[in-house]
């Protein structure tokens, strides 16, 4: 599973979760903050992943990422840590 | 060793003021249609003539009230469970201690642990009692907390925008012994999850600091790790079929249903619509005041739980499950049981009754509230306090069982009842 692939599957999820945003340019420069995701959705969005790569990592070990493409490579590293 | 334990009565005090939240967002602008998903919608807003300690007393007094006085003197500990400590050193247990008239030879103390507070609390009265080391002893256990962040600057006011429409105000008493009528717990049955975070804190007396991801992320984590050390220790223990209700700390009601969320996928791999419907039976009862007064910190899970014993069909004894979580962090999930009896003990607290009364703010009385004008600071030596102008104080037409404070006088607090 690559970096891209994690990233569409993050995409796809914020468009599971915030139908709204489904025409909404995203990007792996795109902040979810910006983007209007509150933290409830943010957390459901990143629970949503984990699930989708089979990958369980504490929460916490999730935060800090700035963007998708941060967030991408932090759940990559993740998993490749297995 | 003696195992029928528990809390033999309780009470919940919500102010005498509150805060439409919903009115509240509009006038700060925030989103409308997204703010519903936090299922809250009024606030507690203490006074300038409330502190921790007041909140504190007048949760107590209608329990200690009900007491004969060979009952009263079996108090043997007071615990005060709060973030909002008035002082480094003295503990507010000790102004309740004299203002609920209890006996000299009990231990005082107060508790730290951000929202976990209370559920310590609770902690170190029960194992007090199950030790067996003074039989036929009582503790009284008492959560309180209030949240006045935007008294040191204006900027406050926006740092603190986060968290204002859900941080509230609220205090839970609870006596604790071998006599639980109202909630019998299972001794031995308890995980916990703790590791350290900066995810919210108070630096300061009037200040509040925190990052919503990371509390929400490690709000998560402890769900899902305390749970699963309970299971480890509960032989047969299933998140699904063991808790007929459940009670989670409640910052606001959405983030308890985020937390249900992701540990029924991540036990069962629930299917959403059934995640849904198992909410709305076994925790919606549980925000029925935490939706009314807000965030209340080290008592949100016994807000939670007198809101579940209080509107919850219960017509046979059944299983309640309570996850506690604060900041820092450290958490449990616990359990106890309940029955019919236990909910017409509760019952004539009227805790229902006692929040329609408060009074309804105004968002120029707010206002004037969130300025700070006559509130007390951290570290005051000397002042007064005057009930005049004090809004909904008048209109309320105050009866002879409300605690104020009225001042301080060398550093000491002085209190008065009206």
């Amino acid at each position: 599973m690559s970096t891209t692939d994690i990233l569409n599957i993050l995409i796809s999820e914020i468009h599971e979760c915030v139908p709204e945003l489904i025409d909404q340019p995203i990007t792996a420069e795109t902040s979810m903050t910006e983007i209007g995701i509150n933290s409830m959705e943010r957390a459901e969005i990143l629970i949503a992943t984990l699930e989708a790569m089979d990958l369980t990592v504490p929460m916490t070990s999730l935060h800090g990422p700035k963007n998708l493409g941060e967030l991408s490579e932090l759940l990559h590293a993740k998993k490749s840590e297995g | 060793m003696h195992q029928n334990v528990g809390i033999e009565a309780m009470n919940l005090y919500g102010g005498r003021a509150s805060l439409d939240v919903h009115k509240l967002a509009e006038y700060r602008n925030l989103e409308i249609n997204r703010f519903e998903n936090l299922l809250i919608d009024e606030k507690t807003v203490a006074l300038p003539c409330e502190d921790p300690v007041s909140f504190a007393v007048n949760a107590a007094k209608p329990i200690i009230d009900a007491l004969s006085e060979e009952e009263k003197s079996r108090i043997e500990m007071v615990v005060t469970c709060t973030e909002s400590g008035i002082d480094f050193g003295k503990s507010i247990s000790t102004y309740i201690h004299n203002l609920l008239n209890l006996p000299s030879n009990c231990r005082l103390f107060e508790i730290k642990q951000a929202c976990y507070s209370g559920a310590a609390g609770l902690q170190m009265a029960l194992n007090f009692l199950l030790s067996g080391t003074s039989p036929g002893a009582k503790a009284l256990v008492i959560t309180t907390d209030i949240s006045r962040f935007a008294l040191d600057d204006k900027n406050a006011v926006q740092e603190w925008a986060y968290s204002e429409p859900t941080s509230g105000a609220g205090a839970v008493a609870m006596l604790v012994s071998d006599k639980p009528d109202i909630f019998r717990i299972d001794p031995g049955a308890y995980g916990n999850h703790a590791f350290e975070v900066m995810d919210t804190c108070r630096p300061g007396p009037d200040t509040e600091a925190g990052d919503a991801d990371l509390s929400l992320m490690a709000y998560l984590d402890c769900c899902n790790g305390a749970y699963t050390d309970y299971a480890r220790r509960v032989e047969g223990a299933d998140f699904k079929k063991s808790f007929q209700y459940l009670c989670f700390h409640t910052p606001f009601g959405g983030m308890v249903k985020g937390a249900h969320r992701h540990l029924m996928r991540k036990l069962y791999k629930t299917p959403s619509p059934e995640i849904e419907s198992d909410f709305n039976e076994r925790l919606m009862p549980s925000l029925a005041y935490g939706r009314r007064v807000g965030n209340t910190a080290g008592g949100g899970i016994f807000v939670a739980l007198t809101g579940v014993i209080d509107n919850a069909p219960i017509s046979a004894p059944l299983r309640i499950g309570i996850f506690s979580y604060g900041s820092g962090c450290c958490s449990e999930f616990f359990s106890g049981t309940v029955t019919p009896d236990g909910q017409k003990v509760l019952a004539k607290m009227n805790i229902d009754q006692a929040l329609k009364k408060r009074h309804l703010l105004s968002m120029d009385e707010y206002e004037w509230l969130l300025s700070g004008e006559q509130t007390l600071r951290f570290g005051t030596k000397d002042a007064n306090i005057s009930l005049d102008n004090i809004p909904g104080v008048s209109s309320n037409g105050t009866g002879k069982n409300w605690l104020v404070l009225e001042g301080v006088s060398d550093y000491h607090r002085e209190y008065r009842w009206v």
